[in-house]
């Protein structure tokens, strides 16, 4: 029963770890902030599928409710594509909420490893071996 | 009792009939979803697939880091580099210690070829090798490059990048000739490297008559690996291994286009890359060995 127990608090500590790595890229995450901000309200003005890393831009007003420009990276297409997603998962127009680990520069740019459309969709730049972390695979 | 037995035979038959056209509907439905053009990166062959056919590497083939259903390998030796290696190591500003806005990578900032050997140890997702009457062939999927590996028995050149006019030019892929040792090994060699690319992603050199050779072994139908080492007296004071790397299968043999465009490396780093600028003395990343990269 204790190893059972343990075995629990192991899974669980693990799966924590797992959710609180910030994604990984091939060129590692030194310029990014470690905790994300959760923007919400985003509205996709553009996204571009290629290498090294698609981009998705976005408006966004903060809370003075001054227009913001952002540029976020997700992973390259073929790990992204491993995720489910692909060169039609965003279109201009779309509103989504963003978790975004801005860069340390200061400039309106980040990574984010959440994206969750008007629709309740959840789309993540996560490992495969963690397919439950944000819900049901995206289509 | 007889007219029941009957009744039961035809129900049987009926539901038989009737599960076959709907498992025949299902069936055809899957396979008008899944085009012969698509690439399925999360098919991946399962088992051993049966015996590993003799003297044969052909194929198209899934590599280190496109899924987690890749066997690990084992990375790259550190090496023991000479004075020269040092200097010129010194110089660089790997991808990975430095972001994309510092390092001089060549090909994280201007697309150049990976070059061999570094285009099997890093990014090397999927490939496709080709048997022909002299030489195999591997077709990588990262940057659209070939290789050829002659097989007719001649000898590796000498003086490549000589003073004289009939040496040959430094190559990006190098002069690579193959032998099978046995019939599910075959081993390469190859000189001739072109001193721009890097031997690794750490901006570890090589000069032009650095000597590769690989030992590749067709464990089984749907497996393969492959074994490198590197020596280079001018940049290394000894031979070391480049890492084991596993490959396999991939079921419908189909891998999608996935290239270093220029003018999109140009985009990223103007409107991502720089502007997020360069925080170095990151941790030094594990080299090779299949680590899953993004």
């Amino acid at each position: 029963m204790k190893v059972k127990k343990n075995a629990a608090a192991f899974a669980l500590i693990a799966g924590l770890l797992v959710i609180a790595s910030p994604l990984f890229a091939h060129h590692g995450d030194a310029a990014y902030s470690a905790t994300p901000m959760i923007m919400k309200g985003c509205v996709v003005t553009e996204y571009t599928w290629m290498n090294p890393h698609s981009l998705i831009k976005f408006d966004y007003k903060n809370d003075k409710g001054v227009l913001q420009h952002w540029t976020m990276e997700i992973g390259s297409p073929p790990s992204m594509a491993l995720l489910g997603w692909s060169r039609t998962t965003l279109r201009a127009g779309d509103v989504i909420t963003a978790y975004v680990y801005q860069a340390k520069s200061g400039a309106m740019v980040g990574r984010t490893n959440k994206v969750i459309l008007a629709d309740g969709t959840v789309l993540a730049d996560r490992d495969e071996s963690t397919p439950s972390r944000y819900g049901a695979e995206q289509k | 009792m007889r007219k029941a037995f009957t009744g039961a035979i035809v129900a049987l038959a009926g539901v038989l009939f009737f599960s076959s056209m709907a498992a025949a509907q299902a069936s055809q439905s899957q396979n008008q979803a899944r085009s012969p053009w698509k690439y399925f990166p999360r098919d991946i062959a399962v088992g051993d697939g049966g015996p590993a056919p003799k003297r044969d590497l052909s194929g198209t083939w899934a590599g280190p880091g496109s899924t987690d259903s890749i066997p690990a390998g084992t990375p790259a030796e550190k090496p023991s580099l000479t004075p020269l290696g040092q200097k010129l190591l010194s110089e660089r500003k790997p991808i990975g210690r430095f972001g994309p806005a510092g390092t001089n990578d060549p090909t994280s900032r201007y697309c150049d070829p990976l070059g061999f050997p570094q285009n099997f140890i890093y990014q090397n997702r999927a490939m496709s090798v080709a048997t022909m009457p002299n030489r195999v062939v591997f077709l990588l999927q990262f940057g659209g490059f070939w290789r050829e590996v002659w097989t007719d028995g001649r000898a590796l050149p000498t003086n490549v990048g000589g003073d004289d006019k009939d040496s040959l030019d430094p190559t990006y892929m190098g002069y690579s000739v193959g032998h099978w040792e046995d019939d599910y090994n075959f081993v390469i060699d190859t000189t001739g490297l072109d001193e721009r690319s890097w031997t690794m992603r750490d901006g570890t050199p090589h000069s032009v008559n650095a000597h590769v050779q690989e030992r590749w072994t067709r464990v089984d139908h749907n497996t393969m690996k492959v074994s490198m080492t590197i020596d280079d007296p001018k940049m290394y004071t000894k031979a070391f291994s480049l890492g084991t790397y596993y490959y396999r299968w991939v079921p419908n043999q189909k891998i999608n286009e996935w290239l270093c465009v220029p003018s999109e490396t140009l985009k990223y780093l103007q409107e991502q890359g720089d502007p997020a600028g360069s925080y170095p003395n990151e941790p030094e990343q594990r080299l090779g060995g299949g680590r899953r990269g993004r």
